[in-house]
Parts: C-alpha cells; sequence; structure tokens
C-alpha cells in the first residue's frame, strides 16, 4: 500500500506513527488530530495578563466595533504587541538560562571543580578573551579561563552599559541600534524589563513595547546564544567538518541504544565519554549487547554529532517515534522542546525516561540531576541504568532503515579556513562569488518543526528551491537535520540539486550547498558569518546591505520568535511558515513587516507556502544585489593601452 | 545518495578510538604565538588592530 505522506516526507517517520496507530499508542500525531488550534489564540487577540478578563477580541466578532479593546481599555494593538513581546522574552530567556548553565560550569571548570570536562580549545579561549578585553600576555589557560568565566557571568546581571559582544557587530549595525536605543544592558534586566512593561498598566504604545522587544531579542542574539556557543566551544572544541549519519535507522537492533535529547552539551559530552569505560562496555556484553549506541535527538543531537559524530536519530517531532521502535532503553532530557508525552509513550515500552536538569521535571520521569561536580559519575550511572534495562526490551523491535550521511561541524571559523587554508583564510572568496554572481546571496533556514505542517516539508522544499536558485544555505536546529535526512548536507548534494554557480564553488571548495552550523544557540555562528562577510568588504557597510535573507518556514517555539527577531532586527530579511502571531493587529503587523525596514533595515514576513517564502527571498536577495551594482554580469573586457592611458 | 557518486573531499582521517571521520584543521596550531597570530590575520576583522574592508575609513 502506498504510504501516505500527509504527516511527514520522512518515510521513517510514517512508518512509525502507523506502527503507533496499530498498537494504540497516542503520539503528537494523534493528538493533533483531536486538538485544532484555538482561533482565538492563533491571531493572539486575547488577554489574560489580569484577573478582569481574560478579554477576547476576535477580529471576526468584533468589526462592527469602531476599536476593539479590553475592559481596561487596552488597544488589541497593544495586547497583540505585548503577547508577542512576551513570548520573544521566554525564548531569550531559553537561550540565556541554557547560556547561564554553560558559564557556571565553564568557570568551575576552570577552577578545577568538576569532573570530566576540560578547557579543550585554546584557540577559542583566547579569541573570546580577546572579546572581552583580558589580557592573555603571560597568562596560563587556567588563569584565563577564570578571568574569562567571571567576566561572562557578569553580562547576565549587568545593569548599565552595553553587552560586551555588541561590538563584535557591524560598526554602521551598532550605530543603528544605538539612535533606536536598543542596545541591550544585561541580558537578565531586558527580559525582566519585558515582564513588567507587559505587566497590566504599564507600557501601552504597541510601538514602544517592540522597541524593549529588539533590545531583548539582541539580547540573546548578541548575549545568550552567543555565549553559549563560544564557551561550549572552548570546552567541548569548535566544530570542525565531521562526517555523521541521521534518522531514526542509526538505532541499533543489537546494542544498548541510549537517545540523549535536550539542548545542553552538558551531560551527552559526559555519555559520549563514558561510553569508552571498559567496565561499561564489558556489562553490555555481559546482558548479550553487541554494545553501546548513543544516539542523539533535538539540539543536543547537533551538538554531539558536529564535535563527535555521535549519530542523530532525528529532529523535534520524531522524539516519541525514537521510542516507539521498541529499541530505546533510555532517554535523558535536560531542557527545552522535550515533549511531557513522552512519559506515556516511554510507559508503553521498557524505556526509561531520565529528567537530567534541575529546572525541568517531568511527573512519573525518574529524576537523576546533573552537576558538574560529579558530571561523570551520573553519565556513568545512567549508562549502566541503560545497560541493565536492556534485557528488558518487551516489544517487537522495529527499526526503520533510513539512515543519511551527513557532513557537519561547519562554524565561521572553519568556513573562514576552507575558503583560504590557515595562511588565507578568509571570506574574500566568498564574497567574491557572490559580486561574480556565482553565488547569488545567502540565506539561514533554521528553526523547530510544528505538527501543524508537514514534518520537515516546509524546510526541504525551501532549501531545495534557495540551492537551485544558488543561494548557499546556512542552517541549524531541526532545520538543519530535515535537510540531512534529505540528503542536502553532503558535497554530493550540490551537484545533484544546486544551481550551475552555487555547484562550481561547492566543488571547488569541497563544500556541501547547505551548511550544518549546529543547534539553535548556534544561530550566533550565523550572526558572526554575516559580520564577517561585512568587514571583509565589497558587500556594503551593514549586514542589512548583504544579498542575505532568512527563514524558519516550521516553527513552534518561543525561541524561534526571539531568533526570528534578532535576525531582523540585525538587519535580515526573515520569512515565518506555519503561523504567525501578530495577526490580530493590523498596525503591529504592518509595524514588523513594513515600519521595521526604515528602521531596522531588515523585517519581518509570513509565508506559509515555502516555494513563494523562497521566492520572497530571492527577490530580496536580488533588490539588495542591485542596491550594491551587482545585479548584472559585467563583460570582462581586456585593456588595450589608450584604455588604460584613459583611467588616468 | 548513489554509491558512485560519493567522493571524498576533505582529508578525512579516523582515529583509532573515534569511529567517524574528522578533518581539525585547528590542530595544525600548535603554540599560543601561532595561534593569536592565527587569530590576527584570519579573523583580522575582530582581532588585527589595523582597520579592515569595509571599515577601513572608519
Amino acid at each position: 500500500m502506498d504510504k501516505d505522506y500527509t504527516a511527514s516526507i520522512d518515510s521513517a517517520t510514517i512508518d512509525l506513527i502507523e506502527k503507533a496507530k496499530k498498537e494504540e499508542i497516542e503520539t503528537i500525531f494523534s493528538r493533533a488530530e483531536e486538538i485544532k488550534p484555538c482561533p482565538i489564540g492563533v491571531e493572539e487577540s486575547c488577554c489574560k495578563i489580569c484577573a478582569m478578563g481574560p478579554c477576547r477580541l476576535p477580529r471576526s466578532k468584533r468589526e462592527s466595533r469602531k476599536e476593539r479593546t479590553g475592559v481596561c481599555g487596552a488597544t488589541i494593538d497593544t495586547i497583540v504587541a505585548r503577547n508577542f513581546a512576551r513570548k520573544v522574552a521566554a525564548g531569550v530567556a531559553a537561550h540565556s538560562d541554557h547560556a547561564r548553565e554553560v558559564a557556571e560550569t565553564f568557570l568551575k571548570t576552570a577552577r578545577g571543580e568538576t569532573q570530566g570536562f576540560s578547557i579543550k580549545d585554546e584557540l577559542k579561549l583566547i579569541a573570546v578573551a580577546l572579546d572581552f578585553g583580558i589580557n592573555v600576555d603571560g597568562k596560563d589557560t587556567k588563569e584565563i579561563a577564570i578571568e574569562l568565566g567571571e567576566r561572562v557571568l557578569e553580562e547576565f546581571g549587568k545593569q548599565k552599559g552595553e553587552l560586551t559582544y555588541i561590538k563584535k557587530a557591524p560598526v554602521s549595525r551598532q550605530e543603528i541600534w544605538k539612535r533606536l536605543g536598543v542596545i541591550p544592558r544585561g541580558i537578565d534586566r531586558e527580559v525582566v524589563e519585558i515582564m513588567h512593561r507587559t505587566h497590566m498598566g504599564v507600557d501601552q504604545d504597541y510601538k514602544h513595547i517592540l522597541l524593549q522587544t529588539t533590545r531583548c531579542a539582541l539580547a540573546d542574539g548578541w548575549g545568550g546564544s552567543m555565549i553559549s556557543t563560544e564557551l561550549q566551544d572552548i570546552m567541548f572544541n569548535t566544530p570542525v567538518p565531521v562526517m555523521g549519519s541521521i534518522n531514526l535507522g542509526v538505532l541499533k537492533e543489537d546494542e544498548v541504544n541510549i537517545v540523549v535529547h535536550g539542548h545542553e552539551p552538558l551531560l551527552p559530552e559526559l555519555l559520549v565519554l563514558a561510553t569508552k569505560d571498559p567496565e561499561l562496555k564489558s556489562l553490555a556484553e555481559k546482558v548479550g549487547a553487541k554494545g553501546i549506541n548513543l544516539a542523539g535527538m533535538c539540539c543536543s543531537a547537533n551538538e554531539v554529532l558536529m564535535r563527535h559524530g555521535i549519530p542523530c536519530a532525528g529532529n523535534f517531532l520524531q522524539q516519541e517515534l525514537a521510542i516507539i521502535t521498541g529499541a530505546v532503553e533510555l532517554m535523558t532530557v535536560d531542557i527545552q522542546c522535550e515533549m511531557q508525552g513522552l512519559k506515556n509513550v516511554a510507559e508503553c515500552f521498557h524505556t526509561k525516561l531520565i529528567t537530567t536538569s534541575d529546572r525541568a521535571k517531568i511527573e512519573g520521569a525518574i529524576h537523576i540531576e546533573f552537576h558538574p561536580d560529579k558530571g561523570l559519575d551520573t553519565a556513568k550511572k545512567i549508562l549502566r541504568l541503560a545497560i541493565e534495562n536492556y534485557p528488558n526490551r518487551r516489544h517487537n523491535v522495529y527499526i526503520p532503515s533510513q539512515i543519511q550521511e551527513t557532513v557537519v561541524g561547519f562554524s565561521h571559523e572553519t568556513i573562514n579556513y576552507l575558503l583560504g587554508g590557515l595562511f588565507r583564510a578568509s571570506y574574500r572568496p566568498l564574497n567574491d562569488n557572490i559580486i561574480n554572481g556565482r553565488i547569488r546571496g545567502i540565506a539561514g533556514v533554521v528553526g523547530c518543526n510544528n505538527v501543524r505542517t508537514t514534518h520537515d516539508l516546509g524546510h526541504i522544499t525551501l532549501t531545495k528551491e534557495l540551492i537551485k536558485h544558488d543561494v548557499l544555505v546556512l542552517t541549524t536546529g531541526c532545520a538543519a537535520m530535515a535537510c540531512g535526512k534529505a540528503g542536502l548536507l553532503v558535497p554530493e548534494a550540490a551537484k545533484k540539486y544546486a544551481g550551475p554557480g552555487l555547484s562550481e564553488v561547492c566543488e571547488a571548495v569541497g563544500i556541501p550547498p547547505v551548511l550544518h552550523m549546529g543547534a539553535c544557540v548556534d544561530n550566533s555562528r550565523i550572526l558572526i558569518a554575516a559580520t564577517a562577510m561585512v568587514k571583509e568588504g565589497g558587500l556594503g557597510n551593514d549586514i542589512s546591505d548583504l544579498p542575505a535573507a532568512g527563514a524558519a518556514p516550521e516553527w513552534m517555539s518561543e525561541k524561534a520568535l526571539a531568533i526570528g527577531h534578532y535576525f531582523v532586527t540585525s538587519g535580515i530579511f526573515t520569512v515565518f511558515g506555519t503561523t504567525w502571531p501578530t495577526l490580530g493587529s493590523d498596525k503591529v503587523t504592518e509595524h514588523l513587516f513594513h515600519e521595521f525596514e526604515e528602521m531596522y533595515k531588515g523585517m519581518w514576513a509570513y509565508e506559509p507556502d515555502p516555494i513563494k517564502a523562497a521566492h520572497r527571498m530571492i527577490a530580496h536577495i536580488d533588490k539588495k544585489r542591485k542596491a550594491l551594482g551587482i545585479d548584472k554580469t559585467k563583460e570582462r573586457v581586456l585593456f588595450d593601452m589608450d584604455m588604460r592611458r584613459s583611467l588616468g | 545518495m548513489e554509491k558512485d557518486e560519493k567522493k571524498e573531499v576533505f582529508d578525512v582521517k579516523t582515529k583509532d578510538d573515534e569511529p567517524y571521520k574528522r578533518y581539525d584543521w585547528r590542530e595544525k596550531l600548535k603554540t599560543r604565538d601561532e595561534k593569536i597570530k592565527y587569530l590576527k590575520s584570519a579573523l583580522r576583522y575582530w582581532y588585527s588592530n589595523e582597520c579592515y574592508g569595509s571599515e577601513k575609513s572608519n
């Protein structure tokens, strides 16, 4: 029988949805059929920030009224802007609290107070120390790391001044932010201020609310997320190209399967280390397994895939399905994007669901809290639990055969190196190939999965359309995993899917047409790559001058909105698919979609059709090419002596 | 991807204890001086004292 690809374009996913149906196991896919999105909430036309409401102000029922307001008189514009601001603040808080955990672990590691961690990347340590104005002369690694750890932690609670990483942005971008008064002071302060301003009866001017939303989002992109990325690189190594594999087929029938799911790479790094423990390997043999197979899920997967080549079982919508294979002995979850539904699915099998963060428990799951001072012991304890659970498999195991090779680990440093080698590392060749038109432009395709749209369809349709039109794609998060499963993260994909210009460049450099840059916190790598392109010269003076655009075709989380907002206000035209959370207010939507271009030279757009979204991005790229004067192929003219003399 | 389409692009190597292919170009930089020199040239956009490229006139 032909498969029904309505739920997903990935046949492994389809197979396991069918298995779940047959075995009457509830998943996100079955729940989505029963629960439809609230029509008022979907356009954010509802205010529930005080106990006089909730005030529901749907467009359809209130058209006859002059103005839709809550009982307090708050306009629909204020209400929608407040809801948007709170979502962005939650996204910023998520990335930044992740950063805080990493920074605290980093400082403890520098002081020798952790187990299993070390400072692995001295090059990155020096670079980040210099970013923070730390003099590295004559200091050993430990001294620099302690000083850096202390300085970085100050970024969260700063009350005045500017976040340190702001000065990494192009000078002209900093001037725009300064003029608009949106440079973040301290990460926590900007989140708190959003929560205050959106409390009942405080900030009631939608444009003013959205200014603070910008300041808060920038505290993520050029603050929390960037700190996470940089410190993780120092502790676990800056990503370099590595071969890996992806999709549910990475699970192994005759091995102990452990899936690491979530976002912080701290425990996953130690689990990687612990799998090499001879005692645990021998225990696995004793229980009849051929080995220990660690696999990733969601952004934890991206982290260990790009640093260790640990196979990736899948992205957000595949988390329950991994357990439904019947082959997963244990799944660890730390923070963000972990569905509570995992618990019910795990109960149908022998799988142990382990929560590991002090900030995130799931009712009914086993809680083994991770603390860096005894991190390796905890990792070994978890592995032992998984191994001992191997003989308890009680269902028929079904592991789909789908598995795809990938090349991942394109940090901005690695892209820089690949373009010029050790002695001439530079973004010059990339800029030159954009100027000469072989590469039309650059696109960031990032973000989540969303069960309200076909799994992976938006990512893959959009990305293929972009590379077909010679747009080089940089990808992170669940979008990156979708691209991996579709075979777009291998150099051979250039010949198969990319336009002639992009294909030629990819073949010359030896890179895929879609570059995997990491997890969702690693969108900061895209900001830095864009900044390097600007600073290299020839493509304008600001990120907004670049022939570049961004997209999150299957977004669902508040973090995605935070990312989108810092992309837009860093000067990047950004298109979101699936749904858009300000449709309840024409003024707020107009402000974000059009007036923002005047203010930030970057703006939001909403387009659920991925082909149309791709062409809006390409049109924007072409507009920027025209503004730079690189929209027409120039004839190469061989100058004779008279022509040379005429140049003066 | 078809098998016959495969080609080795990177100078990949397999470490004995790690069952994957990884190309760590950063291992070529050994000393602190080499690393600082690399930052000042390769990542001159931020670590060189001279203004560069689009910000030359600033």
